[in-house]
């Protein structure tokens, strides 16, 4: 049961993007490059809020953090992407381990701030320590991975690139909801005591759900850094941590397929206004508001909406013919 | 019509598809099509806005003069933000939708930057501002700086500081930005190299309000001039703060805090014992052409211009003269620009070097005594 | 010496504002639950209104303001029906990111209708300056701290001393027992958002002078004040003030004596010492189980 669902998930995943990516054009692939890389942090971030609870304003800062390891790697040290993303994203989830301990003793909205702080720190850092990360300058020219040495540096090869982490995130992340681990993380979220009282291990379910956020959101960053090939401290500032939330806000908390829609949608809702002109940002806020007003579970909601209706209409056709 | 959830959901759906049609060229067979990618929301349309403005004017004086060839051409405006990714994402938008025949960029290297390397995939010649010199390193063949590189600027600065003030102990503060810390150390090695460095370097966020600790600790350690990397706003905000400090030592300040969106939020003693170093000296009294621009740009915008437009209004006619030269064909028109020696813009003589580095002159400014007008020291000729 | 009491004076000016825009937060946070994540562009619409009525407007200074705060407390009823009304019921997370849309649809409106150049906004003291200690100061500046420390004073006596504020309270801690007890819940709620949007104005309308108009300007505020109400115990009224003076003084003498550079690490990095060793703030939250 397990098994099969993440499998469905990745197998999907894989088949919806690969067709996208035959018919898409530059632009558009890059927007889908762009929601699949966000979608892998969003992912992430739903392990540790969706499921654990945790609201963390702090995402964009491991984010930054896989994709600064590696363009430090790779552009100082010369290492290959591919020896360089691991170690990206380890050094996220310890990263993550180690203010897991202290920072998960708080909760709701004084660890949403606490996160939020952490993320202003992780910015004004990259953008000082020169020697490191060339400051604001940001560092550029960081190699693209290759396979059997043909270099991903276009967005349509890209995109099988992404797609594949996408679909292995996504499978793990599906598994793991039905899991033990899963299963203790949500009962973590919903009543800490009865948990505890059960047999939880509250702080360590904590810790593992902020590490396994992390480490998705460490290889969303080794992604974008080999996308875009450029990093700079602006691409990780707080306002991308609350980009994820609401990605995940107006997809659907809780769910995988949530995470991607939200992802996807916030990706490309800006771009396809801006033919509206100077307007298209405030468009875009009035657009958000209304998906939450109106679908208060997220677009999951209107899918899960379309399918009730979809049964129900197919149960009055065949009266007894109901699954 | 009442607003149920179905019928929300229904629009919700129809606006999502509508976007998704191929997009129609809106312009008329035969247009040769520019594309500008340049902030016109967020923290940096202030700038954006001058280039967007200077470029809709150089649009309309170029198809005046006949086009190219008798073809119009039409710029085609993305918005970038204060976004590195949304820079690109525009600038693909441009190339895909829009296909023109050349760029123009915006005046932040970050974005420059982010965008240089699907440039090159595309092979499309491109003007841009961004001042960083990382920019022009990266040896992107496609890419022409149409102003001063930072270090240029930088230079200039400390050759007002030592020529023109006589410092002996120069204080540098700076915006914590690509331009201000990038231009803060170049200067900071000039006036090292000149025989006197600084007796203090300080820092301050972009969106900072208050700059008395900066400004007393480098007042506190000594310094005979105040050196200034700023963006237009906080510009104008230091000059303003260093008077209600009183600070006594002269301040050289960049470009920025001179342009006429900061300027108009300054008095005239805001001004006294300020030098600018500013791009270029715009003033109706430089020249006929100069005259005719300034003049224009008020009336058809209703504001004053400043030189990072101006610098886009020159590029584009640089542009235009290309192609009526060599055609539309990239490489051609690349291999045109790129052999540019002395062209007369209004702004500056310019002229690429093999970086792609068309701008090495400055102009040192001073406002008249009680005035906000704005005559010219010298100019500085950085090589 | 003189530089030292010339930042103190400055960093007081400075937590003012932060301390106004963070009590703006506080009684929204403690009447409705809501962390706004706009309280930064009500204050950047407060600058505007100003802007608008002052300035564009020529309306003079007294009535100026008082057209400004009037249409503050607008907009703040607009809030109410418009924003909180709806999306009252949805998960506290869902109401944030609510305020996050409305943020980005208020700072592109404002930059939609006053344009992109930075405005000046003229402040009935312009000019005076007065000496303290040797340390210079905008007589501007002075009126800045006496205006806040006037709010927290009426702040307080509506609270604790009107029946109307004894209500707001009420509601505050727990909106179903209000209901039953007889008290006008909605009103009631309503009149916090006012009360939050007119203090906003307030704020707005007296940090303009200082810093300028300009439509990017409430973010770094919200963020300031944020970490000033986190220092200060979240929704504590004094604690935001508390937290205001204190990231202000902290952002000066830290540029000053530590690095100018690093200088928000010592703000953000004394928001998260606070939040590990005394969550509860300086003067604790007065709301419990809420978020």
């Amino acid at each position: 049961m397990r098994v099969r669902d993440s499998l469905l998930a990745a197998v999907a995943i894989l088949a919806a993007g690969g067709l996208l990516s035959l018919g898409l054009a530059d632009y558009s692939l890059r927007l889908l490059n762009l929601s699949v890389i966000s979608a892998v942090a969003v992912i992430g971030f739903n392990v540790a809020f969706g499921l654990a609870g945790l609201i963390s304003l702090g995402h964009a800062a491991f984010v930054g953090m896989g994709a600064y390891t590696l363009a430090i790697l790779t552009t100082k040290l010369g290492w290959s992407p591919w020896l360089a993303a691991p170690v990206g994203v380890a050094v996220t989830t310890l990263f993550a381990a180690l203010i897991g301990y202290p920072l998960l003793r708080l909760r709701g909205h004084y660890l949403a701030l606490a996160t939020l702080g952490l993320n202003v720190s992780f910015t004004i850092v990259t953008a000082n320590w020169i020697a490191l990360t060339n400051g604001t300058n940001g560092i550029s020219g960081v190699p693209p991975f290759a396979v059997a040495g043909l270099a991903i540096d276009d967005e349509r090869r890209f995109l099988w690139l992404g797609l594949v982490a996408l679909a292995v995130v996504a499978a793990a992340a599906v598994a793991l909801q039905r899991s033990r681990h899963g299963r203790a993380m949500m009962a973590v979220r919903d009543d800490e005591t009865a948990a505890r009282m059960s047999g939880i291990d509250v702080t360590r379910t904590k810790v593992a759900a902020l590490c396994l956020s992390a480490a998705a959101a460490g290889l969303a960053g080794v992604l974008f850094a080999t996308h875009v090939r450029f990093v700079a401290p602006e691409d990780f500032n707080y306002a991308h941590s609350i980009v994820y939330l609401a990605m995940l806000i107006v997809g659907g908390e809780g769910t995988v397929v949530g995470a991607v829609i939200g992802a996807a949608l916030l990706t490309f809702l800006p771009e396809w206004l801006r033919g509206l002109g100077d307007a298209y940002l405030a468009f875009f806020g009035l657009m958000m508001l209304v998906i939450l007003i109106f679908l208060p579970t997220g677009l999951i909601g209107l899918v899960r909406m379309a399918a009730r209706l979809r049964f129900r209409r197919g149960a009055v056709a065949t009266p007894r013919g109901a699954p | 019509m009442t607003l149920t959830r179905q019928t929300v959901l229904r629009l919700a759906l129809a606006a999502a598809l509508a976007p998704a049609l191929p997009a129609t060229t809106l312009a008329q067979q035969g247009d040769i099509l520019i594309g500008a990618t340049v902030p016109t929301t967020g923290p940096l349309s202030l700038t954006g806005k001058q280039y967007l403005n200077s470029l809709r004017m150089a649009e309309q004086d170029i198809n005046a003069a006949g086009g190219i060839g008798g073809r119009k051409i039409r710029i085609v405006f993305e918005d970038t933000q204060a976004s590195n990714s949304t820079a690109v994402n525009a600038f693909m938008k441009l190339a895909q939708e829009t296909k023109p025949a050349f760029y123009f960029l915006s005046s932040y290297s970050t974005q420059n930057l982010a965008v240089a390397p699907e440039l090159k995939k595309i092979g499309v010649p491109a003007m841009y501002a961004g001042g960083a010199d990382v920019v022009a390193e990266q040896g992107n063949e496609w890419m022409f700086r149409i102003r001063p590189a930072d270090s240029v600027a930088a230079r200039g600065m400390v050759t007002a500081a030592t020529t023109i003030l006589n410092a002996k102990k120069p204080g540098i503060l700076f915006i914590q930005n690509d331009f201000g810390q990038g231009g803060a150390n170049v200067a900071a090695k000039q006036f090292e190299a000149a025989g006197t460095p600084v007796v203090g370097m300080e820092a301050y966020g972009q969106n900072d309000k208050d700059f008395s600790a900066q400004m007393l600790s480098l007042r506190a350690k000594g310094a005979d001039v105040l050196v200034l990397f700023n963006y237009p706003q906080d510009g104008a905000l230091l000059l303003r703060q260093a008077k209600m400090l009183d600070l006594k030592m002269p301040i050289v300040t960049s470009s920025a805090a001179l342009v006429p969106a900061a300027l108009q939020l300054l008095s005239p003693a805001d001004l006294v014992n300020v030098w600018g170093v500013v791009d270029a000296y715009m003033d109706a009294s430089v020249g006929d052409r100069m005259k005719d621009f300034v003049e224009r740009y008020r009336k058809m915008f209703g504001t004053d211009a400043d030189p990072y437009g101006l610098a886009y209004y020159d590029g584009a006619l640089i542009m235009a003269e290309g192609m009526r030269k060599v055609g539309l064909d990239p490489k051609a028109l690349r291999d045109w620009i790129a052999g540019l020696r002395d062209w007369p813009g209004i702004g500056h003589v310019y002229g690429f070097d093999a970086k792609g580095n068309g701008v090495r002159d400055l102009a040192v400014v001073k406002a008249k005594p009680g005035t906000k007008t704005l005559e010219l020291v010298q100019t500085v000729k950085v090589d | 010496m003189a530089d030292f009491i010339q930042l103190c004076v400055n960093g007081l000016a400075l937590g003012s504002v932060y301390a106004l825009a963070a009590i703006g937060f506080v009684i929204v946070y403690a009447a409705t639950g809501v962390v706004n994540f706009a309280a930064g562009q009500f204050v950047m619409l407060g600058t505007f209104a100003g802007v608008g009525m002052i300035t564009q407007g020529a309306l003079p200074l007294g009535l100026g303001y008082g057209a400004a705060l009037a249409a503050m407390a607008l907009f703040g009823v607009l809030f109410f029906v418009l924003v909180y009304l709806p999306l009252r019921k949805s998960p506290v997370v869902t109401i944030i990111i609510g305020t996050v849309a409305i943020g980005i649809v208020m700072q592109n409106a404002v930059l939609l209708s006053f344009g992109s150049w930075p405005f000046r906004l003229p402040s009935p003291l312009d000019g005076i300056m007065l000496q303290i200690g040797g340390a210079m100061i905008t007589a501007h500046a002075v009126m800045v701290v006496a205006v806040t420390a006037l709010l927290i004073g009426l702040i307080w006596l509506l609270f604790y001393r009107t029946a109307l504020g004894i209500g707001m309270r009420a509601v505050a801690q727990d909106v179903e027992a209000a209901r039953l007890m007889g008290l006008p819940v909605n009103r009631l709620l309503a009149l916090s958002w006012v009360l939050a949007a007119m203090l906003a104005g307030i704020a707005g309308l007296l940090l303009g002078p200082m810093w300028f108009a300009d439509v990017n300007m409430g973010d770094p505020i919200a963020l300031k004040a944020f970490a000033a109400t986190i220092i200060g115990g979240f929704g504590s009224l004094p604690g935001a003030i508390a937290g205001g003076l204190f990231v202000g003084l902290a952002e000066l003498l830290g540029a000053s004596y530590v690095s100018s550079a690093y200088k928000d690490l010592i703000a953000f990095g004394a928001m998260i010492l606070f939040l590990l060793v005394r969550p509860q703030g300086v003067f604790g939250e007065r709301i419990q189980d809420r978020g």
